[in-house]
Parts: C-alpha cells; sequence; structure tokens
C-alpha cells in the first residue's frame, strides 16, 4: 500500500474520466450548448415589444444564464455514463477487485466529476454573462433603462452565478447516484432526463397554480434553477438557496441511498 | 485451408449425400429471403425482451396516469359567470358591437361610405376593429349574420357566421355595399362609389325573411402582454372605436323607415356580478345622425369566435409527454442494444441488405408503440374528460366531447402517431450515434426542451421555437381551432400551438424522415 492511499482512488477515477473520450466531448458540450442557448436568448429578446425599456422587467441575469437548462441535460449524461459505463462493460468487477471499498470508491468518483463539471460549468456560466454584457445593451436592455450590464462585482449576479455552476454539478452528480441505483446508464439517462424536463413541463402546462407552484417548488431543476433569479424573488415559488437545496437533496439523497445500495449489492 | 468448393481428396469415405461434385450445404432449411421474414426477425427480438414489454406497458400506464392527475390538476373556476354565447354551428362567439339598424324584409341592398375609424379619446384604434354594414337575423346574440367591414390594419372584410372570414382589397376601398337575394348575400367593395367590386356570395346559415340590417362598430379590447422569466400576464384594457358613416343608403322593402340602435349582446347595466368601472364594465355605445345619411357611431365588443376559452381536448392528453421518455428510451434501444453486444455484426450477416433491416426495425418499432400510445391515449382521453367536468369543464361552456366525435378522434390517433414517430426519430438517431446515451438525450432535448424554453421564452421566440423543433408536433392534440381573424396571443403555457395541427405533425415527420436517410447513409458506408 502506498502512502498515499486516500489519493489513489481519486487518481484511479480521475484517469478514468481523463481518459475517456466521451467524457471531453460532454464537457464540451456542457460549456458550448450552455453558452451557445444562453446567447441565443440574450438575442431573441429585445425591448420592442415593452412600452418602454423599463416596463419590460427581464431579469437579464437569468436570461443570460438560460443555457443552463440544456447544459444540465450532458451534465446528467456525464454523471450516468461514468458509472454506467462500468457497468455495460463489466469494468466494474475489475475496480472492485482493485478497489474493494465501495464507499471510498463512489465518493472519489463523485469527487472527480464534481470537479471536471464544476470546471467546465464556470467556463459556461462566465462565457454566458460575458455573451449577455455584448448582447444586452444592443437590445435595448441598457443601464440607462435600469437593466445594469451582468457583473460579477454585483451580489445576486455572483449568487446566480456560483449557483448556476453548482446546479450543474449537482445535476452531474443525480446522473451518478441514478446510474449507481439503477447499475444501467440508459436507464439512469431515461429517468434523469423525466426528473429534469418533464416535471417542469407539466408544471407548466397545469392550469390550477396551486399545482404548478407545488411542482416547481419540488421538482429539481426549477426549483434549483431559482438560484439564478435576480429580481422579483417575492414572486418566486421557492427562494433561491432553499431551491438549490432542494436540488441538492435530490442529488446527495439519491448518492446516499446508491452508496447504501452500492455496499450491499453484487456488482 | 480448403475451399469447399474443391472436392477433398477422401472421396471414398463421405456419405452418398455428399458427393463429390457438390459443395457442402447445410442440413437446415435455407432461410426464405424476403422482408416478411426480416419483419419475424425483428418483431421476435421485441417481444422476447422482457424488460422492452414492461417499459412498453409503462409508457400507456404512465401516459394514463399523468393525464389524469394532470386532468384533475387542472381546475375552472370560472363557469357560471361568464355568459355563453353560441353561434348557428354551436362554436362558441363574441357577439357584441353597436348595430344602427332597420328591418329589411326579403332582397334589398345596404350601401355606405366609411369614412374614418378611431381608436378611445383619439387614439389609434385597434388591429382588428371593425366598422361596417351588416345583415343579421336578429339583434340576439348569436344569431346568423353576413357584415361586410373595414379595418384599420387588416383591409377590406367580409365575415359572416363568426367562422368565415374572406379578404377584400386591402387598398384604400371606403365603400361597402352588402345585397341580398333570397338566401344568398353579397358583398362588393368601391374605392369610390361608382365602380364596385365582387368579393364573394355566400349563404349564412339561418337567415329569415326578416332580418335587420344597418350600421356596425365593434373592436376588441386592447391587450397588452408583460412576459418575462417567471410570469406571462395578459391585461385587456378599455378600447372603443368611432366611425364616421357617410352615404347610408338602404333599398329594399322595411316595415318601418326610422334607425333604431342597439347594443348588441351587452350586459345589463343592473347586473350585481358587473363590476362598477374598470375594463370589464362594458361602455354603452352611441350613435349620432350628423346629417342626412351621415353618422357618426362609437361601440366596443368583437364578433369572432371566442379563443380565450381553455382546450379541453388538449388538456386530456398531458402524460404524452411522459410517455414520449418511455418510446424513447425503447426505440433507441432497439438498435443501439444490438450496436453494444455486437449482436448487429450477426444481424447483417443473416440479412446483407442493411437499409432492408433498419426498414424491418422502424416497421417493428413504430407499429408497437403506435398500438401502445393508441390504447393509452384512448383510454386517457375519457378519464381525463371525466375528470375535468368534475373539476368544473362542464357545459355550457365546454361542451361534453366523445372519444368519436369533433377534435377528439385526430387527438387520440395523433398522440399515437406521435409516440411512434418519436419512437422511429430515436431509432434512427440510434443508429446514426450508435450509443444510447447520445440518442435517447438527443432526441429528449430536441422533442421536450423547446417546450420547457418556450415558456419562459418571449412570445415570438417561442412560436418560432415550437414551429421548428420536433415539439410542433404537439399541436396534433389541439382541439380548438385558432382563426387567423381573431387576434390572439397564442401562449403556450396555455398549451397553444403556432402551428395547425396536422402541419405540426409534419413538422416531427420530416425530422423523422431526415434523421432515417442519414441512417441509411450511415449504415451503408460504415463498418458495422
Amino acid at each position: 500500500m502506498s502512502r498515499l492511499s486516500a489519493l489513489r482512488p481519486l487518481h484511479a477515477e480521475w484517469t478514468k474520466l481523463r481518459t475517456l473520450h466521451s467524457s471531453w466531448w460532454l464537457l464540451a458540450a456542457t460549456a458550448v450548448l450552455t453558452l451557445a442557448v444562453g446567447a441565443a436568448s440574450v438575442s431573441a429578446v429585445g425591448t420592442g415589444a415593452c412600452p418602454s425599456a423599463a416596463d419590460c422587467h427581464e431579469d437579464t441575469v437569468k436570461l443570460s444564464l438560460t443555457g443552463v437548462w440544456l447544459g444540465q441535460a450532458t451534465a446528467l449524461v456525464l454523471g450516468a455514463l461514468s458509472m454506467g459505463a462500468e457497468y455495460g462493460t463489466g469494468t466494474i468487477r475489475t475496480t472492485l477487485t482493485a478497489m474493494p471499498h465501495r464507499v471510498a470508491l463512489l465518493v472519489s468518483k463523485a469527487a472527480v466529476l464534481a470537479a471536471m463539471t464544476a470546471a467546465a460549468g464556470t467556463a459556461a456560466i462566465l462565457g454566458s454573462l460575458y455573451a449577455g454584457r455584448l448582447i444586452l445593451p444592443g437590445n435595448g436592455f441598457t443601464p440607462e433603462a435600469g437593466y445594469p450590464l451582468p457583473s460579477l462585482a454585483d451580489g445576486p449576479t455572483l449568487r446566480a452565478a456560483f449557483g448556476s455552476v453548482l446546479c450543474l454539478t449537482l445535476t452531474a452528480l443525480l446522473g451518478l447516484g441514478l446510474a449507481a441505483l439503477l447499475r444501467d446508464s440508459t436507464g439512469a439517462i431515461t429517468t434523469g432526463l423525466g426528473l429534469l424536463y418533464a416535471v417542469p413541463l407539466l408544471a407548466g402546462l397545469l392550469g390550477d397554480p396551486n399545482w404548478r407552484d407545488r411542482l416547481e417548488r419540488w421538482a429539481p431543476m426549477p426549483a434549483g434553477l431559482a438560484i439564478q433569479a435576480t429580481r422579483d424573488l417575492s414572486r418566486l415559488p421557492i427562494g433561491p438557496w432553499p431551491g438549490l437545496g432542494v436540488l441538492a437533496a435530490y442529488a446527495l439523497g439519491l448518492l446516499l441511498v446508491a452508496g447504501a445500495a452500492f455496499r450491499v449489492r453484487d456488482a | 485451408m480448403t475451399s469447399s468448393s474443391t472436392p477433398p481428396s477422401l472421396t471414398p469415405s463421405t456419405p452418398p449425400e455428399r458427393t463429390p461434385s457438390t459443395p457442402y450445404r447445410s442440413q437446415l432449411h435455407p432461410g426464405r429471403d424476403g422482408f416478411v421474414r426480416l419483419l419475424r426477425a425483428e418483431w421476435s427480438k421485441f417481444w422476447t425482451v422482457r424488460s422492452w414489454l414492461l417499459v412498453l406497458v409503462l409508457a400507456a400506464a404512465a401516459t394514463v396516469v399523468i393525464s389524469q392527475l394532470g386532468a384533475s390538476g387542472s381546475v375552472n373556476d370560472s363557469n357560471g359567470r361568464v355568459r355563453i354565447v353560441s353561434a348557428p354551428d354551436g362554436t362558441r362567439v363574441d357577439d357584441t358591437f353597436r348595430f344602427v339598424h332597420r328591418p329589411l324584409t326579403g332582397n334589398g341592398s345596404v350601401t355606405v361610405q366609411v369614412s374614418g375609424i378611431e381608436g378611445r379619446e383619439g387614439r389609434s384604434p385597434e388591429p382588428w376593429a371593425k366598422a361596417g354594414v351588416m345583415v343579421k337575423s336578429s339583434t340576439k346574440p348569436g344569431s346568423s349574420y353576413v357584415a361586410l367591414m373595414v379595418t384599420p390594419d387588416h383591409g377590406v372584410r367580409m365575415q359572416w357566421d363568426f367562422t368565415h372570414d374572406e379578404q377584400g382589397s386591402s387598398s384604400g376601398a371606403r365603400w361597402l355595399r352588402l345585397t341580398r337575394s333570397g338566401q344568398e348575400l353579397t358583398g362588393y367593395e368601391s374605392p369610390d362609389g361608382r365602380e364596385w367590386t365582387k368579393i364573394a356570395t355566400v349563404r349564412p346559415a339561418d337567415l329569415p325573411k326578416a332580418a335587420r340590417a344597418g350600421l356596425f362598430v365593434a373592436t376588441p379590447p386592447h391587450t397588452t402582454l408583460r412576459r418575462s422569466f417567471g410570469g406571462t400576464s395578459a391585461t385587456a384594457g378599455i378600447a372603443t372605436a368611432t366611425a364616421d358613416f357617410d352615404h347610408v343608403e338602404l333599398r329594399g322593402s322595411a316595415a318601418d323607415p326610422s334607425w333604431t340602435s342597439t347594443d348588441v349582446g351587452a350586459p345589463d347595466p343592473d347586473d350585481p356580478d358587473l363590476p362598477a368601472s374598470g375594463p370589464a364594465r362594458p361602455i354603452p355605445g352611441s350613435t349620432k345622425v350628423t346629417g342626412a345619411g351621415a353618422f357618426t357611431v362609437t361601440g366596443q365588443g368583437d364578433i369572432a369566435p371566442d379563443q380565450t376559452a381553455g382546450d379541453t381536448v388538449q388538456m386530456s392528453f398531458q402524460g404524452v409527454w411522459v410517455g414520449v421518455l418511455f418510446m424513447v428510451a425503447l426505440g433507441a434501444l432497439f438498435i443501439t442494444a444490438e450496436y453494444k453486444r455486437g449482436m448487429i455484426r450477426t444481424t447483417f450477416t443473416a440479412s446483407p441488405r442493411r437499409e432492408q433491416v433498419l426498414a424491418a426495425k422502424v416497421l417493428v418499432i413504430g407499429g408497437v408503440t403506435f398500438a401502445a400510445g393508441l390504447v393509452a391515449a384512448a383510454v386517457a382521453f375519457p378519464l381525463a374528460q371525466d375528470t375535468l367536468r368534475s373539476n368544473g369543464f362542464k357545459p355550457p361552456a365546454f361542451p361534453d366531447l366523445s372519444l368519436l366525435e369533433g377534435a377528439a378522434p385526430r387527438a387520440v390517433v395523433g398522440s399515437a402517431l406521435l409516440l411512434s414517430l418519436v419512437a422511429v426519430l430515436a431509432l434512427a438517431v440510434g443508429a446514426l450515434l450508435r450509443s444510447s446515451a447520445g440518442a435517447i438525450t438527443a432526441v429528449v432535448v430536441l422533442v421536450i426542451l423547446p417546450q420547457i424554453l418556450a415558456f419562459a421564452l418571449p412570445l415570438p421566440a417561442a412560436e418560432w421555437l415550437l414551429r421548428l423543433t420536433p415539439a410542433a408536433a404537439f399541436a396534433i392534440q389541439q382541439g380548438v381551432t385558432h382563426y387567423p381573424q381573431v387576434d390572439h396571443n397564442c401562449l403556450p403555457e396555455s398549451g397553444c400551438y403556432p402551428m395547425t395541427p396536422w402541419n405540426g405533425l409534419a413538422v416531427l415527420g420530416a425530422y423523422v424522415a431526415v434523421a432515417l436517410a442519414l441512417a441509411v447513409w450511415r449504415l451503408r458506408r460504415r463498418d458495422a
């Protein structure tokens, strides 16, 4: 045993994730898609439809970060594949032979995954905010009209940016937890996408505002994305940090359950 | 080492059926090389995998259960307080306007010059404000009519029985003439009152011999839509329209030659439910005679199908969104599982014509998912209708819908088609990407995410999203017809899609066709 025994599983997981093409592709896709959708949304919105620019009441920071809706999908896939692929190919048995401490294995997997997603997410979020800074004034959202340029010096904007990175990271962990629990990447991805997208969709279509609020408060994606709001916070069904807490509870809760199951089950 | 066609040297010891002159043949019966066989092979592949059957059953069950939940989450509490006006064909309509009329018995004509339309307090009029001439069977709201009108932004229009609309010229024609001959009415327009151009001859549903003819003014309310992340609000502001009429001339036998003014469809001003002020309180119209055959008329309201009611057909199919997820997984796995296990090489060795294999797969997965989707939608619809009825969506505002009438069969069959097309799309993308993770994510994101973003993005961006992405296909579930002659904010969150039902489904069809073409191209070119 080496002296750095605690770091060995981390190093092994880092090597595994680093040497797969698909990881880099998915990380790049997360960053690029988040940035692209954010920039497209910002350029699609102008003040033209409102009586005056100030009457638009647009949350420009949240608008710039729209891409997280799509970036979460690739982050989820990355998380699910980091575990599911091992089950798909049978590598998991080799892994467990080499590294019998299962909880340490899952924790190091989660740590490496979280670090990589957070890095890609940070790039994506900073890029999106920068794209917002470039595009917003041209569409009428000028500081004079009451829309200061998105800047990390502003408290709520910093919270939205940091929270969005956390959102992406937690979604990747959600994928990891699902895959560890289901031992299958396809099932994990389908379940995860359903949890992320189908629930807010139904919430949007429901006629009853009570039900809508309930779903938006307790479904992982809408609750987690409450962290992006910088205006009209009182109108949100759930506050920014409690909302992110809901997403974190889903992701970490699933990881806990998956960890427990991982310990007692066959690979 | 030796090829089987060259006879080996140990000829004498071979059994009689392996004569030296013929190559080795398997004792098994050769399979008939046909498409039906391929179909059978693919069908066996599908039904022998127990988990796929389970997913199919789950898909149907989830569609029904979520539709039911969706319906029970939709509550209508305005029933009873809203007055319902129905057109002769049963459509729910608005029929309120200022009518300056005289009786007209039998044949005759009414001619007028509309010299100007103005909005409230000198503001510009609404795009669909209407001023012109009308022959209506009575002043009862919802009764049959034919109207010829000038609109500020949409030119001259001939409309009848609420749902019909014929465009005249959009140029500056200001003279209108409506003539009645038996049951037929003909509209003419003219820029100067001398040269007349015919617009159309129409036959309204129910016009008695003794009808009312005259001038009318109407304008829909001024709506402002505020839409930002986190909420949409539509506010209706008061609008009135004032039109100047000149050279009014009514020909035909009339018992009473004096003009009467009526605010058709206006609520009783003493109604206790009516608010004391605000946009919901109607402003009474006015009529001023400004000279011989010249009138200034002010009115409000609209003569058009009512597009604000909820769509109870669309509300009954919310579970299909969840069904889509399962179908995507099934479709993608039907081919990617073969790639993952290397089974695809066996498949292609057994039937080397790869596009035929793909076609058989498409037929099997398309057929299976269509059948499951049809059962699910046909079960979900009546159940959801029951729930919606008990939640306040009941007649007369929301008529009872049966499974085999009106828009319901289209929505049921359309939902099943949608589910099966989505499965085929996933199959094609799976053949293209050869990975279940990639195929499932790509298709789910393509189909579901646009709809979610459409809730949040501004209306023009949202409309384009719902026209260009496969999410457009959900238009097939719509039960309400949207008429171009009614200004209507098509809000995605109220289940409105910018495309007509079949066109929307065709968008998904186009995606499937392109994905299949790419899949065939890739199957032919690439190794398996």
